[in-house]
C-alpha cells in the first residue's frame, strides 16, 4: 500500500478545523443517517429569518416534480421590489450539499441571499430527495426538474431565460454538473453557466487526492465511498459503469456544455477529479475557469468565512458570475 | 509528431479579444522562427520602457549591481528594486523576466516588482540571464539561481527578511522560477518562501492537448514555443537527459518545494503542463494553488488589464502573495 502524504492545510484555516475537531459529530453511518438527519431543516435560520433587514425577498413554493414523482419545495429569493413586471434578471438555481445523503435547502440559503444581494439576481434554492431511500436517479431528476421550472417560469419569476446559472457545493456541484449535462443531451432551456464548488464528480474513489484525505479533513474518504454506496448501490458504487447523470466523471463526452465555474480546494478528496474535470472540458474546446486554493480543505468558505483564503474564493465566483452573466 | 488536425481551441472571452490583438501587434509582429530570433530580440527590446520611464515619480528608488555569476560564468548585471523609505526585514521578491529564453531583459519583469513594492514593502530583485541559442540551457537557470545566492546572502544588507524571500516570473521567467526551485531544493540552497509561476513554460516537449490546440493562434502559440525550447536544448530536446532545472516538468518527483502559485489562460498552451506540474505538486503533498482562468490568452492580465477577468487574475494573485509573505491585513487583538 503506497502512503499518500496529504497537502497540508493553510495555517490560516486550523482554527475552524481545532474547532470541528473539539465538538465532534457522531460519525454518520447507514445506521445513524436518521438521527443525523433529525432537525436537519431547523439547523439553520429560516429564509424570512434570513432576509430581514436585507433588501432581499423571499418566496416559499412548492412545484411540480418529475414525471410521476412527488412535488418539490423550493425558496425563492429575489431582490426587494423584484417581480414580473421589472426588468428580468439573471437566476441562479441552488442544489445544497451534503454527500447526497444528508442536507437540507436552508443549509444554503446564506450562501444564495448573499448572491441575490450582491447582483440583484433571483436564487432558486431546491429541496431534492436523499439517497439511500431515494436512490440515484431520484436526486438528479429532481434538480433537473426544478431548473426546467425555473426556466419554464422565467416570465413570471421577471428572470431573463438566457441567463440560468446552475450552482452548488459539493454534492450539489455533482447535481449543477449533472444537470448541465442533461440539459445538454435532452435538449433542454437553455444554461448560461454551472457553478460547482467543490463538486463530487467521480465515485470510483481513486485519484491520489480521495486517497490523502483519509482520515482527515472535513469530507473524509470513509464518507464518500459511502454516500455513493447509498447512491449508487454496492455494485454500481465504485464502478466505472455508473451512469453519468449520478458521477459525471463518467460522462464520455464533455463538449458543448454551458460554461463550467469549478473550485476545490488543494486539500481535500475531491481535488483532483475536479481539475480532471476541468481538463477533460478544455480538451473538447469547451470553457471552463479553474481555482484550486492553497491548503483548503472541502467546505473551507463555510466553515472559515471570515479568511483571506474565503474572501478570495468567493471574489473569484463573485467575477465568474458577472462575466457569464454581463453583470 | 501527431499528424492530426489541431483539436478545437478554448475560445477567448470577448472581453480579452482587443488586448490580445495588441499583443500580438506590438509583441509578436515576427513570427518566432529559428532565423527571426535576433531580430525578434531586437524588437523585443523596443516595446520595453527603460526604468526610469518605469518608475517615474513613484517612490521607489533603483540600483544596479553586477553580482558573481555561476562559477566559470560572467557576472550578471541585476537591478534592486525598493521603497526609497528603507525598512529592516521587509519581504524579497527575485523577479525572473519571460521571453521565452531567447528574448527580452530584465526590465520586462520590473513592472511587477514596482507594483509589490508599492503595495507591500518588497525589495526586487531583477535579474539578467543569458539567452538562448548563444547560451543554451542551462545557462539561464544557473544565472538565476547564482542571483537568488547572492539575493540570499545580501538579506541583511538589502533590509530582506531571509525567511521570505520568492521567486517570481511569468512565461518563461515562470519556467525559469520553478527551474531555481528545483536547484534550491536539490543544493539545499536558499530557502525560498514560495514560487510565483506566471502561465509558466515548463515542458520542452510540446505534447500537451493545449499545445496542439493553440497552433498558428493566439500569443506565444506551439510554432513559437518549439522555436524557443529547440533554441535552448538544440538536440538534447525530446531527449531522457533534458534537466530538470531547464524544463522543470522533467523532475522525477515534486515533493519538497516551496509553496508555488501556478496561473494560466485556459485557452493558451501552456495551460496543460501547468495543471500537470501543479497536480504532481499536490500528489507530492505539497503546497500549490492554481488558477486557471478562461478564456485567457498567455499573458492577458498584462496585456488586459482592464478586463473583468484580468482583474479577478490579480486580485487572487494578489490574495496569494499576501498569505505567503505574511502581510495578511491586521490580527485582531486579543
Amino acid at each position: 500500500m503506497t502512503a499518500y502524504p496529504p497537502v497540508p492545510f493553510a495555517d490560516e484555516l486550523l482554527p475552524a478545523l481545532e474547532a470541528m475537531n473539539a465538538a465532534p459529530q457522531p460519525p454518520l453511518t447507514e445506521e445513524s443517517l436518521p438521527h443525523t438527519r433529525d432537525g436537519a431543516d431547523r439547523m439553520f435560520p429560516a429564509a424570512a429569518e434570513l432576509v430581514a433587514g436585507r433588501a432581499v425577498e423571499t418566496e416559499e413554493r412548492v412545484i411540480p416534480g418529475p414525471a410521476g414523482s412527488p412535488e418539490l419545495e423550493i425558496t425563492i429569493f429575489r431582490p426587494a421590489g423584484h417581480d414580473a413586471a421589472s426588468a428580468p434578471v439573471p437566476a441562479l438555481v441552488n442544489y445544497h450539499g451534503g454527500g447526497m445523503i444528508v442536507g437540507h435547502r436552508s443549509w444554503e440559503h446564506g450562501r444564495v441571499v448573499d448572491l441575490v444581494e450582491s447582483l440583484g439576481v433571483v436564487g432558486v434554492n431546491v429541496e431534492y430527495r436523499l439517497a439511500p431511500e431515494h436512490p440515484y436517479p431520484a436526486g438528479v431528476e429532481d434538480n433537473y426538474a426544478a431548473f426546467v421550472w425555473t426556466a419554464e417560469h422565467a416570465a413570471e419569476l421577471g428572470v431573463d431565460p438566457e441567463r440560468i446559472v446552475v450552482m452548488g457545493g459539493s454534492a450539489g456541484g455533482g447535481f449543477a454538473a449533472a444537470v448541465a449535462l442533461m440539459a445538454r443531451d435532452r435538449k433542454g432551456p437553455a444554461l448560461a453557466g454551472q457553478l460547482l464548488i467543490c463538486p463530487m464528480l467521480d465515485n470510483t474513489n481513486s485519484t491520489v487526492g480521495s486517497y490523502q484525505y483519509d482520515g482527515i479533513g472535513t469530507w473524509q474518504r470513509e464518507l464518500n465511498l459511502l454516500a455513493w454506496r447509498m447512491v449508487l448501490g454496492a455494485e454500481l458504487a465504485s464502478s466505472t459503469d455508473a451512469p453519468a447523470y449520478a458521477a459525471p466523471s463518467r460522462a464520455e463526452d464533455l463538449a458543448g456544455l454551458a460554461p463550467a465555474f469549478i473550485e476545490v480546494g488543494a486539500a481535500e478528496m475531491f481535488r483532483d477529479e475536479d481539475v480532471d474535470y476541468a481538463s477533460r472540458i478544455w480538451a473538447t474546446g469547451g470553457q471552463a475557469e479553474l481555482h484550486v486554493w492553497g491548503g483548503a480543505f472541502h467546505g473551507f468558505d463555510m466553515y472559515a468565512p471570515d479568511t483571506e483564503l474565503t474572501r478570495a474564493a468567493l471574489a473569484s465566483r463573485d467575477s465568474w458570475l458577472r462575466r457569464v452573466l454581463g453583470l | 509528431m501527431t499528424t492530426d488536425a489541431a483539436p478545437i481551441p478554448v475560445p477567448y472571452d470577448p472581453a480579452l479579444e482587443p488586448g490580445l490583438a495588441a499583443f500580438l501587434e506590438l509583441v509578436e509582429r515576427i513570427p518566432l522562427r529559428a532565423d527571426t530570433i535576433l531580430a525578434n530580440r531586437a524588437h523585443f527590446a523596443t516595446v520595453i520602457p527603460p526604468i526610469e520611464a518605469q518608475l517615474g515619480e513613484l517612490p521607489l528608488e533603483f540600483e544596479h549591481r553586477r553580482v558573481p555569476g555561476p562559477a566559470g560564468a560572467p557576472d550578471l548585471e541585476v537591478t534592486i528594486i525598493r521603497p526609497r523609505e528603507r525598512a529592516e526585514a521587509a519581504p524579497g521578491v527575485l523577479s525572473i523576466h519571460g521571453g521565452g529564453l531567447v528574448l527580452g531583459t530584465r526590465f520586462f519583469g520590473t513592472p511587477e516588482l514596482i507594483e509589490l513594492a508599492l503595495r507591500y514593502g518588497t525589495v526586487g530583485v531583477a535579474v539578467e540571464y543569458r539567452l538562448a541559442p548563444e547560451h543554451p540551457g542551462p545557462a539561464a537557470v544557473e544565472d538565476c539561481y547564482a542571483a537568488l545566492e547572492w539575493f540570499a546572502a545580501h538579506a541583511a544588507e538589502l533590509g530582506v527578511d531571509p525567511e521570505r524571500i520568492i521567486v517570481s516570473g511569468a512565461s518563461a521567467g515562470g519556467g525559469l522560477s520553478a527551474g531555481v526551485s528545483l536547484l534550491a531544493r536539490g543544493r539545499g540552497g536558499p530557502r525560498l518562501a514560495g514560487q510565483l509561476l506566471n502561465c509558466p513554460m515548463l515542458d520542452d516537449r510540446n505534447e500537451t492537448v493545449s499545445s496542439r490546440q493553440y497552433d498558428g493562434i493566439g500569443a506565444w502559440d506551439r510554432n513559437n514555443n518549439d522555436t524557443a525550447w529547440t533554441a535552448v536544448l538544440g538536440d538534447r530536446r525530446f531527449g531522457d537527459d533534458v534537466s530538470p532545472a531547464v524544463a522543470p516538468a522533467r523532475a522525477a518527483e515534486l515533493g519538497g518545494l516551496p509553496p508555488a502559485y501556478l496561473e494560466v489562460g485556459a485557452a493558451e498552451v501552456f495551460r496543460d503542463e501547468t495543471v500537470a506540474y501543479a497536480s504532481r505538486i499536490w500528489a507530492a503533498g505539497g503546497q500549490a494553488e492554481l488558477h486557471v482562468w478562461a478564456g485567457a490568452y498567455h499573458g492577458f492580465s498584462g496585456f488586459s488589464p482592464e478586463a473583468i477577468v484580468s482583474r479577478a487574475a490579480n486580485e487572487a494573485r494578489d490574495s496569494w502573495l499576501r498569505r505567503t509573505l505574511g502581510v495578511l491585513p491586521s490580527e485582531p487583538s486579543a
